[in-house]
């Protein structure tokens, strides 16, 4: 028993299904359910195969935008109303099981002042999730997010990094004002091929399906590298699947075919 | 110093620097010079006619010399106070523009108050290394925390021995990274293989 699993994943961090985008606008992918192959090798536990799954996140954006806060809420479920700005950079571990599979999601906090930017970009490398963050209610820290997406990318690979949007602070903001900004932010997210999403960690919206959609998303890529890598499945779904990627809405009818899965 | 000079006696005018004259200097000549020309028309009373016209000179000349001396005392004054003003400029400025005195540091220099208990005073390097540490027992705990929570939940029996060892790998070498070996790791290894190694005591 100790082989596979010691401390089991709490109950509130299993996921069976792909959790819905919050705006189809600017989404990675329309799909409403796991990729067929992953799916099917979790069924089979071909997954103990696989390695370790554990995906390394990033978050970046302007000091103050609420970075730490954002992952306290979700990692800790806690608030905490003074600011105090992060020191280079802190990390979280946050563990999934997902379609049956444990995985853990590693986030790093960075910090937002250009004085720790030498020191947090040496944590950029091998991100497979970039978080761009911005404060809803200061439009000038939305327009710093490319910088931020940039420096980011540019110590990974080309094409190795799913990246997100996310206006937080939606509570200090009224629906109007809110829809106004997200007008702007969706744009932005096209440009930077980003999933958009607008979250308060203050009152926790969105929060929690914002990081089960990050550690869904990451999960399924990882997986789909995996089999790519080990041609596992090859034999039992047809191999030409293997290479294609998220966002490709003409996928989905062919996904759907394949059965459900319930695990939950 | 005009001031002083009221205490001193009037004979020392003419000891002073022609330069440095004042007006109250000239009417202590012309006082002194006006006793004397009263002693001599005392003594010699039959030359009071000479005396009168010499007199007469005398007071045109200290008139001529009041008038000077007035004149170059007004330009030393307006010199003085004009000395005075740029002095008090040049202070003004200096307290202004701290970095007036960084002219020669250069544009990307800065000066450190080491008086100032808040200045900076660590290395970025110093900051690096912290901050690892700080990670590598943030994994620690986590790893111990883990532990602890199976050993509570009975998941390991407290006989078994269960020895995670740490290796002081860096934290920074992140990138994911396949591991053939995994079958035999725990989940806490699984858990943490890409901050470090870790050896299982099986």
């Amino acid at each position: 028993m100790q082989g596979q699993q010691l401390s089991p994943v709490s109950r509130d961090r299993l996921i069976c299904q792909m959790p819905k985008c919050y705006t189809a606008e600017s989404c990675l992918q329309y799909k409403t359910h796991f990729d067929a192959q992953v799916k099917s090798a979790c069924q089979q536990r071909h997954a103990g195969n696989f390695g370790l799954k554990m995906s390394k996140v990033v978050m970046v954006g302007d000091l103050y935008v609420g970075k730490t806060s954002l992952i306290n809420r979700f990692c800790k479920n806690a608030f905490d109303r003074d600011y105090k700005a992060t020191i280079g950079v802190d990390f979280e571990i946050e563990r999934f099981e997902i379609l049956g599979i444990p995985y853990n999601l590693q986030i790093w906090d960075t910090a937002g002042q250009e004085k720790f930017k030498c020191i947090a970009s040496a944590y950029y490398r091998g991100a497979q999730v970039i978080i761009t963050a911005f404060d809803l209610s200061d439009i000038q820290t939305l327009e710093h997010t490319k910088h931020w997406l940039q420096d980011a990318l540019k110590e990974n690979e080309p094409d190795t990094c799913s990246v997100f949007l996310v206006g937080t602070k939606k509570d200090t903001l009224s629906e109007a004002e809110c829809e106004r900004t997200e007008r702007d932010a969706l744009k932005f997210a096209v440009e930077m091929k980003a999933e958009y999403w607008s979250v308060s960690a203050k009152t926790g919206e969105n929060v929690k399906d914002f990081f089960f959609r990050v550690a869904s998303l990451a999960f399924e890529q990882s997986m789909k590298k995996e089999l790519e890598k080990n041609g596992h499945s090859a034999t039992q779904i047809g191999a030409g699947n293997l290479i294609q990627l998220e966002g490709n809405p003409s996928e989905t009818k062919e996904n759907d075919v394949q059965h459900n899965m319930n695990c939950c | 110093m005009e001031i002083e000079q009221e205490d001193l006696s009037p004979e020392t005018a003419f000891e002073k620097d022609p330069f440095g004259i004042t007006v109250e200097d000239v009417y202590d000549m012309s006082h002194v010079i006006g006793k004397d020309l009263m002693k001599i028309s005392k003594e010699t009373r039959g030359a009071t006619e000479h005396v009168a016209d010499l007199q007469f000179k005398i007071v045109r000349v200290l008139e001529i010399l009041e008038t000077l001396v007035n004149q170059s005392s007004l330009s030393a004054e307006e010199v003085k106070m004009e000395r005075d003003n740029l002095k008090a400029e040049v202070e003004r400025l200096t307290k202004e523009s701290p970095s007036a005195d960084q002219t020669d540091l250069g544009p990307d220099k800065m000066v450190i108050d080491l008086r100032d208990p808040n200045r900076p005073r660590f290395t970025l390097q110093e900051l690096r290394e912290v901050l690892q540490e700080r990670n590598k027992l943030k994994v620690q705990l986590l790893v111990a925390q883990d532990e602890l929570q199976c050993y509570k939940s009975g998941i390991i029996p407290p006989t078994e021995d269960h020895i995670v060892t740490l290796e002081n790998e860096s934290i920074i070498t992140t990138s994911p990274r396949p591991n053939g070996g995994s079958k035999e790791k725990s989940t806490i290894g699984r858990l943490f293989s890409p901050f470090k190694q870790e050896k299982q005591e099986q």
